[in-house]
């Protein structure tokens, strides 16, 4: 290891304390109920008797309930929808804004960020307009080209993608930024040599640029695939995640129980699996592109 | 080597430090899930015995809540309510989370379909022994019922209200060259009603149309058919029912004759689509008469209201459910008799305060007691309101309470009528995968027998 990495006694103490604050909030707000989590999944829990342990009741109860796949399986559904086409505009529009010069970028940049800063219940809302059966000017739009009008939030064929549209537009000016900075952190001369050695744009993309985005790749596919699974604000207001379910994201299945629920425990035992679950797929994304290390090291 | 192993101990020592602090900090006590916590046992500085109220209606009647509790307040000297509002949204993940605390209030607001499950697990306490027995014989059978668990009452109602009545606007049955003063009764009338109101302008009819909107809407109607989706020990599945089969024909025809928009212009308790003039008739709940004579004043004139149709034109039948608002003792309240004195004194007291509510809410809601119905006999407003004789001759005496079966029961029925009207699914099909699901639930999750009201 190189000389200057290794730290003073005097800088470890200084970084253990710069630590503390977010171990100790870590520790107060998700390691400590999330124990505490764990362990009340296994009893029928009650704030006014004495709570009974019942083993893995819970929990057999939810992976017996055919909705609670169907939900994982509309959140898989859900993030497939949006994450693919998140980043590919994500990337075209981080490119198109490198190759932009100055004031036009800035503009573009603050723009496409804005949605971003938009809660999801303002943006649900907005779209809740947009597609109103008569209304709606994604009706009237369709209309302009001859298509006959669609019931977008009630039509099971199309509702996941109808609820999608807000999501990508709520995301990808995010996703844009970050792939932007990850663009200008390679250094042009890769791209000079590649340009003496004649190398045409499409060969300087597929040998430079996306080798060297892979890392930002992994972090933008890993955050909007479990961003996209726990989507919660826009099924709960365009569609209670009706019809038949098509919308019903986990988060929004699981809250559904935590409102409806005479006793907590069917919610605790779901959450507990949603988050395994998530967490194995997470895993899965770093280990099919080999991302655990950093790129440079 | 020696320095490494020092420094890990440290750091060892300094995280189990941070997370006994924290555990600290966090109130754990680390002794099991649940157990007994006081809730505020505070007492103000002359003596006095604080009872926290938690209210669910702080959005819309607040002024009415704070002049009632200051006025409970002033009228003796032994007992402060201090009254917190929450919103509907927040309501859940508030009062579960001060539950779990052990820092609920004393006294709260609880519609009646959660009664029977919160005695059950002795989150509330039982009101007999606070309140004098008089108080109870005020009160009509069916409301009466309603707040009664196992024989003991648990709750004192505030307000009940159906939650499925035909309103429609005359201006527009007119124009139709129907007579508005004689709204549609049976659901053949209903849909030859509605294919002449569907015009270009507007639709003809609309209703529920999210499944969670469904699910709890169409009870009155189930009811009307002859029974809910489970038995009543919750045994058995009922959904496949002909009533049903009867039911979801109808409602499937008002799609195919195109009387009922493809997408409905809103969720079911809104007003909106009625008011300004996009549909000509609508499925809704009293509860809207509030909006209607407060809000939109302008239209009130055109705007008629009639029970729901019945397949022959009773309306002797069932045609909705009745919800609504009681008040409760929280089961670890340390002031049971001072918190019982406070419901005593809003709701089952001195008929005006109950009067005045249903005054500023128009009488969008019904009283469960039969002296302020009494005292409404002098009210001006009241006594000349026909949509609240309507309702108190046609549907309140046949309505039946919300029903308290999972929520899945209730979405099973919801998703099998939605495989009908838009994937176009054979009825017969769809009610017996119903029938399946509920089955399947009643297994899964050991629920035969456990109606906390046939216990």
């Amino acid at each position: 290891m190189n000389q200057k990495y290794i730290l003073k006694r005097n800088d470890r103490k200084t970084a253990y304390i710069m630590l503390l604050p977010i171990v100790l909030l870590l520790t107060c707000f998700v390691v400590i109920p999330l124990i505490y989590a764990i362990f009340v999944s296994f009893y029928e829990w009650s704030f006014y008797k004495e709570s009974i342990f019942v083993g893995l009741t819970n929990f057999k109860r939810v992976l017996k309930d055919h909705l609670f796949y169907k939900a994982i399986w509309t959140g898989v559904k859900f993030a497939l929808i949006v994450v693919p086409t998140q980043f590919v505009l994500a990337f075209l529009f981080a490119n198109l804004i490198k190759s932009l010069g100055g004031k036009l970028s800035g503009f573009i940049k603050s723009a496409i960020y804005i949605p971003y800063v938009i809660s999801g219940v303002v943006a649900s809302i907005i779209f809740i307009f947009i597609y109103d059966f008569d209304g709606g000017i994604a009706n009237y739009i369709i209309g302009l080209f001859g298509l006959e009008k669609t019931a977008w939030l009630i039509d099971v064929k199309v509702v996941l993608g109808a609820i999608s549209v807000p999501a990508i537009w709520l995301g990808f000016g995010f996703t844009t930024l970050i792939m932007l900075s990850g663009l200008n952190d390679i250094p042009s001369s890769y791209y000079e040599a590649a340009e003496i050695d004649g190398a045409n744009g499409f060969q300087k993309m597929w040998y430079i640029t996306i080798p060297l985005l892979r890392n930002i790749f992994m972090y933008v596919i890993v955050v909007g695939i479990t961003g996209a699974i726990q989507q919660f604000d826009l099924p709960f207001i365009m569609t209670k995640g009706g019809p038949l379910n098509s919308t019903m994201t986990p988060n929004l299945f699981i809250y559904n129980h935590f409102i409806n629920d005479p006793y907590l425990g069917y919610t605790i035992a779901s959450a507990l699996l949603l988050f395994v679950l998530i967490g194995a797929l997470a895993g899965i994304v770093f280990k099919l592109g080999n991302s655990t290390k950093s790129m440079d090291s | 080597m020696i320095a490494q192993l020092k420094r890990n101990k440290f750091i060892g020592l300094l995280f189990a430090a941070i997370i006994v602090l924290s555990s600290i900090l966090s109130g754990c006590s680390g002794t099991g899930p649940g157990g007994e916590k006081a809730s505020s046992n505070e007492k103000t500085k002359d003596g006095k015995t604080v009872i926290e109220f938690w209210c669910s209606w702080g959005d819309s009647k607040k002024d009415y809540f704070e002049k009632w509790i200051n006025k409970f307040n002033e009228s003796q000297d032994k007992i402060v309510v201090k009254a917190t509002y929450i919103a509907g949204d927040a309501w859940d993940q508030r009062i579960t989370a001060a539950q779990a605390a052990g820092t609920g209030p004393d006294v709260m607001t609880m519609n009646y379909g959660k009664i029977a499950y919160s005695a059950d697990q002795g989150k509330i306490k039982a009101l007999d022994e606070y309140i004098d027995a008089t108080k109870w014989d005020d009160l009509y059978d069916w409301s009466n019922k309603m707040v009664t668990v196992n024989g003991k009452h648990y709750a004192y109602p505030f307000n009940a209200e159906p939650g499925s009545i035909l309103l429609y606007r005359k201006d527009f049955f007119k124009e139709a060259g129907l007579d508005p003063e004689n709204p549609p009764k049976t659901w053949d009338e209903l849909i030859e009603y509605g294919k002449k109101l569907s015009t270009d302008k507007h639709y003809g009819l609309t209703a529920a149309g999210t499944t969670d909107d469904l699910a709890w809407s169409h009870w009155g109607m189930q009811a009307m058919m002859g029974g809910l989706a489970i038995n009543d020990d919750w045994s058995k599945a009922t959904v496949n029912s002909e009533g049903n089969k009867k039911l979801f024909e109808f409602w499937n025809t008002l799609y195919k004759e195109k009387i009922f928009p493809k997408q409905m212009p809103g969720l079911y308790t809104e007003i909106e689509p009625l008011v300004d003039g996009r549909t000509a008739m609508m499925f809704n709940g009293s509860f809207v008469f509030d909006a209607l004579r407060n809000k939109y004043a302008d239209v009130v004139d055109n705007i008629g209201v009639a029970p729901l149709p019945t397949p022959d034109g009773d309306y002797k039948k069932t045609t909705a459910t009745l919800g609504g608002w009681t008040f409760v003792v929280d089961g670890n309240s340390k002031h049971p008799k001072e918190a019982a004195q406070f419901i005593d004194y809003m709701l089952a007291g001195d008929p005006e305060v109950m009067v005045d509510f249903f005054n500023l809410s128009k009488f969008s809601s019904f009283t469960g007691r039969k002296s302020v119905d009494a005292a409404l006999e002098d009210n001006e407003f009241a006594k000349n309101d026909e949509w609240r004789k309507m309702i108190q001759e046609k549907v309140l005496p046949y309505a039946i309470p919300e029903p308290i079966y999972a929520w899945d029961i209730s979405m099973s029925y919801a998703n099998a009528l939605e495989r009908v009207y838009l994937k176009g699914e054979d009825i017969d099909k769809s009610l017996a995968q119903a029938e399946k699901e509920i089955n399947d639930y009643i297994k899964n999750n050991n629920y035969a027998g456990t109606n906390p009201n046939k216990k």
